[in-house]
């Protein structure tokens, strides 16, 4: 799978734009987007996030949260400005090169987006199935995810027999059967009660930890104030504050 | 390549299965239309089979001068032949008017007078049969032009005229009405498959989203729209087939004049066209409705 990144050459953005040592995974350069409806959501956004990173996304909603992921997976373009994820430019991607920029990011959503005829372990198989991974493959991988979101047990089970969490622990081992760079979490633990959001969150960093980027939408302030990891707020399509370790302040429900 | 055949029909199949209400609807509505659209052609098949046999009815009768010499009649009769769309040219001798006008006469029931006349008043003529009565004109007068063979041409250029017009308003008609109830299926198999593949948008979405390349989501649903088209064609050519005895018998009773063999050549076409349809619809209505999610 990670072969597929010899077909990314590096391109000049990445290597001039940001002098510092450390790549950035995903890169905003004065990034806009005005909706055909004239509603802008980002207003000159700039962010990188490097390699490794663990980054939440806060803000209250309609400050832009959503937007901002749906330009890193190029579900939308940018208005202006320039978005770099996995070392390229994504405004810049033929059609049929935008599949291999998602093969490089996992998504997660807080409606899990899974199949309700399919077993977990189908669901995430899936994933690898209509990239056209020959099945030999396919079943190791599976396998391996399965073990690291500890749902071994539960491969055979369908959704409509699992809990809030093991859904969710679904989506992510999906999300990671492409090794991808980047997981990005668009409220992952919204539908979630606290204790099951906690169990998600220790997955994430624990997959953070093994190496992928891990950036996260969230509402849940006791989750962001606890771990002081790095904190990017957003409100009415402006970045306010852009910290490591801050907490989530009330004034961003 | 063979591994994304292979993927595509399994998908396909799966697809076709695991939805196999929105399957069957879709499957029926297209058997439904695919009868619909069978009907009318034969129905327009046999209009026109019958519009070309009154067609071929249509003949140039030209009265030959008693006394003409029997090699330039001949002479005549060949040149006749040799005019484009000319079927057939015979040669009825005075006796033969005779006698047909007798026969003709003794089947209404009237009193013949014709031994009433000392000599035989009816000419011999010449008799052109037209393969397309579009060129009447022209035969008639280069039958005309013969005027030492050519007493006169029968002036039937109106009623020609006439019947041409009736068959080609029949013709254009029965076209039109074909072709607006092959507009409408295809409106309404499209939409139908559009329905199947937007309950699946969800499928499509998570495809999407796992970096799946469009050839990936589109192919099953276009492999699956054939199926869907196959089936309703097969089911549409049962359904025939069982009326077929039936309704060939209506058919003869109607048709029976028809010099063609107008069976055989219905059935071809019904056949290519039914499976034509049915699978060329499915697909494309598929590939349409796909195409709407992709390239995003």
């Amino acid at each position: 799978m990670t072969v597929t990144t010899s077909s990314s050459a590096p391109s000049a953005t990445t290597e001039g734009s940001t002098a510092a040592p450390i790549t950035p995974i995903v890169a905003l350069h004065d990034v806009t987007k005005v909706y055909p409806t004239g509603r802008a959501a980002l207003s000159e956004v700039n962010l990188f996030i490097p390699e490794g990173d663990f980054v939440f996304l806060v803000g209250p909603s309609g400050a832009g949260k959503s937007t901002l992921i749906k330009l890193l997976i190029r579900d939308e373009l940018p208005t202006s400005g320039q978005v770099i994820v996995a070392g390229q430019d994504v405004a810049r991607l033929r059609g049929r090169d935008v599949p291999r920029l998602r093969r490089k990011i996992g998504t997660v959503f807080q409606d899990f987006k899974l199949l309700p005829n399919k077993s977990v372990a189908e669901n995430v198989a899936f994933a690898l199935e209509v990239t056209g991974t020959p099945g030999r493959v396919i079943r190791p991988a599976v396998e391996r995810v399965l073990s690291i979101v500890g749902l071994t047990a539960q491969a055979k089970q369908l959704p409509a027999q699992l809990s809030g969490g093991e859904l969710q622990r679904t989506a992510i081992a999906r999300a990671l059967v492409h090794e991808p760079k980047v997981i990005i979490a668009d409220e992952p633990t919204g539908n979630l009660d606290p204790l099951i959001s906690w169990e998600i969150i220790q997955l994430l960093l624990r997959i953070n930890e093994l190496g992928t980027t891990v950036l996260m939408a969230t509402h849940n302030a006791d989750v962001v104030t606890a771990l002081r990891k790095r904190v990017v707020a957003l409100d009415d399509g402006h970045v306010v504050r852009d910290e490591i370790g801050g907490a989530y302040h009330r004034e961003y429900w | 390549m063979i591994r994304f055949l292979l993927f595509s029909v399994k998908r396909a199949a799966q697809g076709f299965w695991r939805n196999i209400v929105m399957s069957l609807a879709a499957t029926a509505t297209m058997v439904l239309m695919l009868l619909l659209l069978a009907g009318l052609l034969i129905v327009v098949t046999g209009l026109n089979a019958g519009l070309d046999y009154f067609e071929s009815k249509v003949e140039v009768t030209a009265f030959v001068r008693d006394g003409a010499s029997a090699e330039r009649i001949t002479e005549v009769m060949d040149r006749a032949r040799a005019m484009p769309e000319v079927a057939d040219v015979t040669f009825v001798s005075k006796d033969e008017a005779v006698a047909r006008f007798r026969a003709y006469n003794e089947a209404r029931g009237q009193t013949d007078l014709t031994d009433v006349l000392p000599w035989n008043p009816l000419p011999a003529s010449i008799e052109v049969d037209l393969a397309d009565p579009l060129v009447y004109a022209q035969v008639a007068k280069a039958l005309e032009d013969e005027r030492d063979v050519v007493e006169e041409v029968i002036e039937n250029q109106s009623v020609v005229n006439a019947l041409l017009t009736v068959t080609n308003t029949m013709r254009l008609a029965g076209t039109v009405v074909l072709g607006l109830v092959a507009l409408t299926v295809f409106f309404i198999v499209i939409n139908t498959i559009r329905l199947a593949v937007v309950a699946r948008a969800r499928e499509i979405e998570i495809m999407r989203l796992v970096g799946a390349s469009d050839a990936f989501i589109r192919w099953p649903f276009v492999f699956e729209g054939v199926f869907v088209g196959l089936l309703g064609a097969l089911v549409t050519l049962a359904l025939l087939a069982l009326a077929y005895q039936p309704l060939s018998q209506v058919m003869f009773a109607l048709f029976q004049v028809l010099p063609l063999r107008f069976g055989e050549f219905v059935v071809r076409d019904v056949t290519l066209v039914v499976m034509g349809a049915g699978i060329a619809l499915g697909g494309l209505g598929s590939y349409v409705s796909v195409r709407s999610y992709l390239g995003r």
